[in-house]
């Protein structure tokens, strides 16, 4: 993983010799200190969760029909896999293309344990995770033993292998054929279907956001963060890398394929070609990425936009290439320009206007009279033959005011 | 601290090393014993072996041949996170810290609870969060806790990193040319550290080229070439030993 | 298997690993010159035989005579490509970044195939396209003879280029350490650049290749990029005699595998080569410390 340290060319403190080829880049602008701001920004953050929340319980009765009702449970399911696969993109820094493998497992799995052994519909998606996850745990310590570009070949490599597999085995898997999976509530009419399924979903969210969060805010979770820095040195202070990295994995593989057995539960018309599709995994890294991977709710809001852009691309044109050309664009966009994220380069970019405009508003009026008064003296007195005996009132009155904010400007960078 | 009788408490000890990329011996067959409690230095004209050597002790590299010991327990060929936990400590020659990771978070990654139970708690718990400051003020960096750790100067980094890796607490610590890079004062505030640290029990193994600092801060000194260690003892002796001289000079 | 069609088998592997191993050549040189894993790589080989079939439509001449139009247009487009997206990433992430940078270009060239020329299949039928020689025994059919020629030329040439010429050492200097090759004064850029250019314009002759017999659509790319993304792997990133040796063992072996396993159960060796690979030498068989953590 990446570990070229960047410096910045005067840090605060100590003196600093550039060692002859150390990468300068520009610095981040540091966060405005002080506490009244941080209480704002946790109050706002609050309020923004419960107003998400309350959105996300009143949407099926604010869904004008049942088509848009069912986008939702589509888009909420991207949020669910966005954010599983965050406990890999996220933590790790790995990036898995191939995440789709373990969503159509699951969703296969499920629908095969009900209708060849009829399992009960919802054991049978918790049977197919714990399937899933038992996987996952050779199939990761083969991919994990390599990294960066080897990994992301590996993940595309497993996914399109699933794909051949799953066609193949036409006579279990149906095929291309497809595999129908019975609806667990029968009696239920289209919207009341979609209605309970948006909500098992929504809770399915919660809980591996609930999951991404604890293991965020934990200690297993900044030593899986300092492997995302540099995995090495990570190794060098004791972290145990390998067996670190199956973890999240693992969970990853899991949250995902609850996901796909859910899916299959709702949707009931399982492919080969769409459940192990190499672009919905783009979807999934697009989606994690534009929301930013380093917060909980990022690959929400990734899925919320992606979702919705998707959802429009197929109701004004159809089923044609032109998504795939728009989403190849989004993502490009997003590597080239936002490679943190929409929300992290919207923030930077609000920063960059910002300190100089809010500088200007903090000075009072008196302050700004009182800066212009001592520039004028100061001209006047360099106009002034120069006069070393002056004596100190005379200094003093001349002597330009130092406005303390701007020396605590410097002070800050 | 700086006896010059045999230690009866064993150190690190390497028992014929060798590593070969290629064609080429980087390390060839290297046997040496490190002194436990002193300041010890690895020095050695260029392509001597010395980082691998280090490479190899530290885990980073499988040696193909030889052993390593620590403190009597063999640790050859094991994953650096085990050998760390069994109280290596090392630097790296280019600083390497987390980039993205604050200064305080840096620290907290090498925290020494391991155990399955306590992983899922907060990382900021206090007593890692107060041990984490105690280092951070020792190497005078407190003040930056908060500040991510690409922004801080290439010293700054450095001292960085000195902090996280004594956050493991490790027994022995061994730096990859800490004066790498850094200017006269900085020099001097990781020596001092080096010395306050020793005279508190840690033993150093130090590779280093600046021969005013080997000098004067290390009690033992290995000189490396051609891939095995060719000369040992303390300073005065080694600086006269005319075998360093010529593997220095090429004669 | 009778004799025969283990002999038929062998030899179709051999014409096959030819053309898996010009484009896994390809392939890596991307990777061996800017440490990019170009997933677009395969999207651009469906292209060029688009290219090669939307030539024989419209003029009627052979399409083998578009790789007068379609070698430079692509060498051309590798160097834009290089210089215009690759190097707009940071360094930091380079590899990382050019996975998903590369991969929206393969989708975005699936895309446009797709709306220029809409997803039906499309075949090319020439004069030849039925025919076949016999070769002690065994039939081989002539377009796979010419595709196989066309791939042997381009890496004997590609072979020259790297080992003879100026350029090729120039190539292969900035392959093996970058930094070193600008300390003795080479341009690394430019060779980057025109490296891509040429990986381009081995997808451009293979795509010709390709053309020539096989139904192409435009999402068929992808079943090209896993074998040929096993292909280098299991050769050794960066290495390409290794990528060759490798696209030729597992190019028979395929063949070998399509008679009593089929088509789709004996495309599956790739994968399973890959996973074997991993678990017993993750840097790959030939390949050198390049390979080893990317």
């Amino acid at each position: 993983m990446p570990s070229a340290s960047s410096t910045a060319p005067d840090g605060p403190g100590v003196d600093s010799t550039l060692e002859p080829g150390a990468v300068r880049t520009a610095p981040t602008p540091l966060p405005p200190p002080g506490g009244r701001r941080s209480l704002a920004v946790r109050i706002a953050r609050v309020v923004a969760l419960a107003v998400g929340a309350a959105l996300v319980l009143a949407f099926p009765a604010l869904a004008p029909n049942a088509y848009v009702l069912s986008s939702g449970v589509i888009i909420l399911s991207y949020a669910v896999l966005a954010t599983s696969w965050n406990f890999v993109g996220g933590f790790t820094g790995y990036i898995s293309l191939g995440h789709a493998a373990y969503f159509g497992l699951g969703a296969y799995g499920t629908g095969l344990l009900i209708t060849k052994a009829g399992v009960p519909s919802f054991v049978a998606i918790g049977l197919s995770a714990l399937i899933v996850l038992l996987i996952a745990v050779p199939i990761g310590i083969a991919s994990l033993r390599v990294r960066g570009a080897s990994f992301v070949i590996v993940s595309i490599a497993f996914v399109l292998i699933l794909q051949l597999v799953f066609q193949a085995l036409g006579s279990i898997t149906g095929g291309s054929l497809g595999l129908t999976v019975p609806r667990p509530f029968p009696g239920l009419l289209r919207p009341e279907h979609h209605r309970v399924f948006f909500y098992l979903f929504a809770t399915l969210l919660v809980f591996v956001l609930l999951t991404w969060w604890l293991i965020d805010r934990s200690r297993f979770g900044t030593r899986l963060k300092a492997v995302r820095e540099d995995e090495d040195k990570a190794e060098s202070l004791g972290v145990p890398t390998r067996n670190y990295k199956l973890v999240a994995f693992v969970v990853s593989a899991t949250s995902t394929a609850l996901a796909g057995g859910l899916y299959a539960l709702w949707f009931g018309d399982l492919d080969p070609i769409f459940q192990f599709s190499i672009l919905l995994g783009a979807y999934i890294v697009l989606m994690a990425l534009l929301g930013g991977v380093r917060n909980v709710f990022g690959p929400v809001v990734g899925a919320l936009v992606v979702g919705v852009g998707l959802e429009f691309f197929k109701v004004n044109f159809g089923n044609t290439q032109f998504h795939l050309v728009a989403v190849a664009m989004l993502l490009g966009i997003v590597v080239l320009f936002m490679p943190d994220g929409v929300i992290p380069a919207a923030v930077a970019l609000v920063r960059r206007f910002g300190p100089q405009a809010a500088s200007i508003r903090e000075l009072s009026a008196a302050e700004l009279a009182e800066r212009e008064r001592g520039v004028r003296a100061a001209a006047a007195a360099r106009a002034r033959p120069a006069d070393h005996g002056a004596s100190a009132a005379d200094g003093d009155r001349d002597r330009p005011h130092e406005d303390p904010r701007t020396t605590g400007d410097q002070e800050e960078r | 601290m700086t006896t010059t009788a045999q230690p009866s408490v064993r150190s690190l000890e390497t028992v014929e090393l060798s590593k070969t990329f290629g064609g080429v011996r980087a390390v060839d067959g290297a046997s040496a014993t490190f002194r436990h409690g002193m300041i010890n230095a690895l020095i050695g004209p260029n392509g001597s072996g010395k980082t691998t050597f280090f490479n190899c002790v530290t885990g980073m590299i499988k040696p193909d041949s030889g052993r390593v010991t620590y403190r009597g327990r063999d640790i050859t060929g094991k994953a650096p996170h085990t050998i760390a936990r069994a109280g290596l400590g090392r630097s790296f020659q280019l600083c390497r810290i987390f980039s993205r990771m604050t200064v305080l978070e840096n620290l907290l990654v090498a925290s020494r609870e391991h155990g399955r139970g306590r992983l899922l708690r907060g990382s900021h718990a206090s007593q890692d969060v107060e041990r984490a400051r105690g280092l951070l003020a020792r190497v005078g960096i407190e003040h930056l806790e908060a500040i991510e750790a690409r922004n801080l100067s290439y010293g700054q980094q450095k001292l960085l990193e000195l902090a996280g890796v004594l956050m493991g607490d490790p027994d022995t610590i061994l730096l990859d040319e800490p004066a790498g890079g850094v200017n006269p004062a900085l020099i001097g505030r990781i020596s001092s550290l080096v010395s306050e640290l020793n005279a508190e029990g840690k033993t150093f193994l130090i590779v280093e080229h600046n021969m005013d600092l080997v000098m004067s801060l290390c009690d033992h000194v290995i000189v490396f070439d051609q891939g095995r260690p060719i000369a040992e003892g303390p300073p005065s002796v080694v600086q006269a030993d005319s075998r360093v001289l010529e593997a220095y000079l090429g004669v | 298997m009778s004799t025969t069609l283990l002999f038929q088998s062998l030899v179709l592997g051999v014409l096959l690993g030819g053309l898996y191993a010009l484009l896994a050549a390809g392939l890596t040189l991307y990777f061996g010159v800017m440490r990019v894993v170009m997933i677009a790589h395969s999207a651009f080989l469906v292209l060029a035989a688009y290219l090669a079939w939307f030539f024989t439509t419209q003029t009627g001449i052979d399409p083998l005579v578009s790789l007068v139009i379609t070698v430079p247009l692509f060498f051309v487009l590798g160097i834009g490509m290089q210089r215009l997206l690759i190097t707009r990433l940071r360094p930091e992430s380079l590899t990382m970044m050019s996975v998903l940078l590369t991969f929206a270009v393969a989708l975005f060239i699936e895309g446009m195939i797709g709306l220029t020329w809409s997803g039906t299949q499309r075949r090319i039928q020439l004069g030849y396209s039925g025919s076949s020689l016999e070769f002690f025994g065994a039939q081989i059919a002539v377009v796979k003879l010419i595709a196989f020629a066309l791939a042997a030329v381009s890496l004997v040439l590609l072979y020259v280029l790297l080992k003879k010429t100026q350029f090729g050492k120039a190539l292969r200097a900035t392959i093996q350490h970058k930094e070193a090759a600008q300390l003795i004064g080479i341009n690394t850029d430019r060779v980057a650049g025109l490296g891509f250019g040429l990986g381009l314009a081995t997808a451009a002759i293979g795509g010709t290749a390709l053309s020539l017999d096989a139904t192409i659509y435009p999402s068929l790319h992808w079943a090209w990029i896993g074998p040929l993304m096993a292909i280098i792997v299991v050769g050794g990133l960066g290495s390409i005699p290794g990528a060759a040796i490798a696209a030729m063992v597992l190019g028979i072996s395929q063949s070998l595998l399509q008679v009593p396993l089929g088509t789709t159960w004996a495309q599956t060796i790739f994968y399973v080569a890959l996973f074997a690979t991993l678990m017993v030498r993750p840097q790959g068989f030939f390949g050198g410390r390049l390979a080893q953590r990317f």
